[in-house]
């Protein structure tokens, strides 16, 4: 009675958390994938520790090697079959159109994606747990420690986990089923990729580069501070990148865009706070971390405004519902919801908690001056393409044409200078120096930013990125314009039809 | 005034310069089956999904049992079962897993998920396949388990799209006795299929559209009354047909007559009551009769007058 009732609650925790893994466990189980991987783990495991076994009865230590062996194959289950498998997971849904009846449940996309992930990690647990046996005998082999074996271990998992929630995103990307083969074939060759270059690292983990033998690493606390930060950083991006893939299976009557700003927002503060917390250390310290600060801000900060600035600026009748009550969650959906001008506004409330956070540190005025471009570039290209599709065709502004357009531009003004150079002035020499003509290119300049300061050329990358700001800053009415323009030809309609329907 | 379970509003739906839902309203009553019929291409799919919360209206609105299908789609949810036009099976799934997995996924727990999961093995007769992979099962079966699926959680509305295409004769009878259980279970259903002489045998009423416009609703009698206001009758007589024609020609009402084969056959306009009284009058005249008939005509008449064969 007791364990029934145990497996009664256990089962309604699991349903509660998503009913898809229970059904997803029974199907991989059952699969062919998982037999072949599972076996192949075993018997892996197996030659690896007879190869180890014999060197040892031959007098040596083989516990480092035979560890190297089992995580490789590790690695390779890990972080390209297990995520091919997520990829593959939501992909079929889509293929074999289940995806819609699920989405005619109780499940919110929310917990349709937790529960692909969920699955994931239970199959990444049983393949760990299938060579852990293996693990344990190198350590007894001799030449490893144990705290060598569980980081390695503890990251593998991580970095395997994250991976998943990686293709889980990308495969809620495509919905059209070309698309979607021809990403799955990208994801595949990427990850076999992954995979390797994760390998030589747990080779070179091993081989003591952060603990052991070789010294010279971190201390063991040093590397635990490190471990806990690359924790929370992994925490925060895997929630953001299950929050991304439930944005990509949203219908649009759903609201996920305010939980994405939030996740966003989080991930930037907990950059910013990483920073913040070596403000008391030496100034050169300060320096390259405000740097660090400025290289990962600018990648995040890209990231966020290719998606943000080129929502729909149409807000859902249902968010107009959700904005309206005088509450907290009312008031976060007016601020962080969707549509309205609200994307444009949330980049640019970021870029400046960026700058003011990068104000704190002793950054030398020429670096200063470099990042302020690299902001205003990065502003021009994103907000100028944007604001000149939604003004000028403002029905055609759909996200991916809005996307495109942004790409063309970029990829016109890194290209177009030299090549009209070229065809009018037909050079003998072809020229890769930095010159005048390469200050549209963002990347190019910013790299030769000394050249750029030493002739005297800052006033064409300074009025390009005050262009920039300003554009960004001018999204935010022309969405909420445009957002105001799109109700109102709602609410004529309607009135149309009530007038109609009273005659 | 009977209750509008399922009521449509002035729905719009483009795809590009495709007008898919063109401003069509129409409602379902309480218990009613009403058949949704229309060419290839005139829209009833997505209006489908539409009701089914999977696409959103660019214009107007659909409500089941009063929830908005913008504004409240998960209420929506838990009052209506849809089944598409394709089963949507999982592999290495057997059917009660499969029907396990949707009543979990409809938030069912404990004991009312296995009643509710041991009710439509029975009410489906799905006992002896409880254990085969869904996949595996034929056409007819994956559709039945596929209903099944569809009313796990015990909807009051049921969307149905083509649930009986590509059945072969016996699974569709076996499909058509389902429905007409469940109607009589006080289901609201909406269905569509091409298979017209089944849908005017399963539903109260029809809906025809096409080009996304809404063409007729209502009644098939009604729909055709007002098409069709003469009725087609004939007369068979045990003699020569002559003297009769002379007769009616002369009766009020009474239109076209002329002779077909055996019978004579002529339109009448008017009621029932008015039928009686010419009947009465033919027969008062001494007229031998053998046979009175009445031609009503059928849904397929009735598509076949009303839609154009246009796509978009």
């Amino acid at each position: 009675m007791t364990v029934a009732r145990v497996v009664g609650w256990l089962e309604d925790r699991s349903d509660w958390l998503s009913p898809l893994v229970v059904k997803e466990i029974r199907q991989v189980v059952r699969g062919r994938e998982f037999s072949l991987s599972f076996g192949a783990c075993l018997v892996a495991g197996l030659v690896v520790a007879f190869l180890g076994a014999t060197d040892v009865l031959a007098g040596g230590t083989a516990g480092r090697w035979t560890f190297v062996s089992l995580m490789a194959c590790l690695a390779f289950l890990g972080l390209a079959v297990v995520p091919l498998g997520a990829f593959n997971a939501l992909r079929r849904e889509r293929v074999e159109q289940t995806f819609d009846l699920i989405t005619l449940t109780a499940l919110s996309s929310r917990r349709v994606v937790i529960g692909k992930l969920m699955t994931q990690a239970v199959r990444l647990t049983t393949l760990f747990a299938a060579m852990a046996p293996f693990v344990a005998m190198s350590f007894l082999l001799g030449g490893i420690d144990f705290v060598t074996i569980a980081v390695s271990l503890v990251v593998l998992f991580m970095a395997s986990l994250w991976m998943c929630a990686l293709c889980v995103f990308l495969s809620a990307l495509a919905r059209a089923r070309a698309l979607s083969a021809v990403i799955f074939a990208g994801v595949g060759i990427a990850l076999l990729f992954a995979a390797g270059i994760f390998g030589t690292a747990f080779r070179a983990i091993s081989m003591g580069i952060f603990f052991g033998p070789l010294g010279g690493g971190p201390t063991t606390s040093e590397v635990l501070w490190i471990l806990a930060g690359l924790s929370t950083v992994w925490l925060v991006t895997l929630v953001n990148l299950v929050l991304l893939a439930v944005n990509r299976l949203s219908l649009p009557t759903e609201d996920s865009v305010t939980p994405l700003r939030l996740g966003f927002l989080a991930q930037l503060l907990l950059f910013v706070g990483w920073a913040v917390s070596f403000l008391f250390e030496p100034p050169n310290i300060r320096e390259g971390v405000g740097l660090m600060l400025y290289r990962i801000g600018c990648i995040h900060l890209a990231a966020v405004a290719v998606f943000a600035v080129t929502e729909r600026p149409a807000v859902p009748r249902r968010a107009v519902l959700r904005m309206q009550p005088a509450s907290f969650p009312g008031w976060l959906a007016r601020v962080f919801g969707p549509g309205g001008g609200r994307g444009a506004f949330t980049v640019f409330l970021q870029l400046l908690i960026l700058v003011g956070a990068l104000a704190l540190f002793p950054i030398d005025p020429y670096d200063r001056r470099r990042i302020l471009t690299a902001f205003g570039y990065l502003c021009f290209y994103v907000a100028v393409p944007t604001l000149a599709f939604r003004l000028a065709f403002p029905k055609y502004a759909t996200p991916a044409r809005l996307g495109i357009a942004m790409l063309v531009t970029l990829a016109a003004a890194m290209a177009l200078p030299d090549l009209l150079y070229y065809l009018i002035f037909q050079p003998d020499l072809l020229s890769l120096e930095f010159s005048f003509r390469q200050l549209l290119n963002p990347l190019q300049t910013i790299a030769n930013w000394r050249i750029v300061e030493t002739n005297g050329w800052g006033l064409i990358p300074s009025t390009i990125g005050i262009f920039g700001v300003l554009a960004l800053v001018a999204l935010v009415p022309t969405g909420a314009r445009l957002a105001a323009e799109e109700a109102s030809v709602g609410a004529t309609g309607r009135q149309l039809e009530s007038s109609a329907a009273a005659d | 005034m009977s209750e509008a379970m399922l009521q449509i509003d002035g729905l719009v739906r483009h795809f590009g310069g495709v007008h898919a839902v063109d401003d069509i309203s129409f409602g379902v009553e309480r218990g009613q089956v009403l058949g949704f019929i229309g060419p290839n291409g005139a829209g009833k799919t997505t209006t489908m999904r539409i009701l089914a919360t999977l696409e959103t209206p660019q214009g107007g609105d659909a409500r089941i049992g009063g929830y908005s299908v913008v504004d409240d789609p998960e209420k929506v949810r838990r009052m209506m079962g849809f089944m598409p036009d394709y089963a949507g099976v999982y592999a290495n799934t057997t059917v009660e897993e499969y029907l396990d997995f949707f009543a979990r996924a409809h938030d069912l727990r404990g004991e009312s998920r296995r009643k509710a999961v041991d009710h439509i093995v029975e009410f489906m007769s799905l006992g002896d396949l409880r254990d085969r992979h869904v996949e595996s099962l034929s056409k007819g079966l994956k559709q039945r388990v596929a209903l099944g699926r569809a009313i796990v959680h015990n909807p009051e509305v049921l969307i149905l799209d083509e649930p009986a295409a590509n059945l072969d004769p016996r699974a569709r009878i076996e499909f058509r006795t389902l429905i007409r259980e469940l109607a009589t279970d006080g289901k609201t259903i909406l269905l569509s299929s091409h298979i017209l002489t089944e849908l005017s045998e399963m539903c109260d009423a029809v809906t025809v559209i096409e080009r996304g416009k809404l063409l007729a609703t209502g009644p098939v009698e009604d729909i055709l009354q007002r098409l069709r206001p003469r009725r087609l009758l004939s007369v068979r007589l045990a003699g020569p047909g002559d003297r009769l024609e002379r007769f009616l020609v002369e009766q009020p009402g009474v239109t076209n007559v002329h002779e077909a084969g055996p019978c004579i056959e002529f339109e009448f306009e008017g009621g029932d009551d008015e039928q009686v009284q010419l009947v009465s009058r033919v027969i008062g005249a001494g007229f031998p009769v053998l046979e009175f008939a009445a031609h009503s005509a059928g849904l397929e008449d009735l598509f076949i007058e009303i839609t154009e064969g246009r796509v978009q």
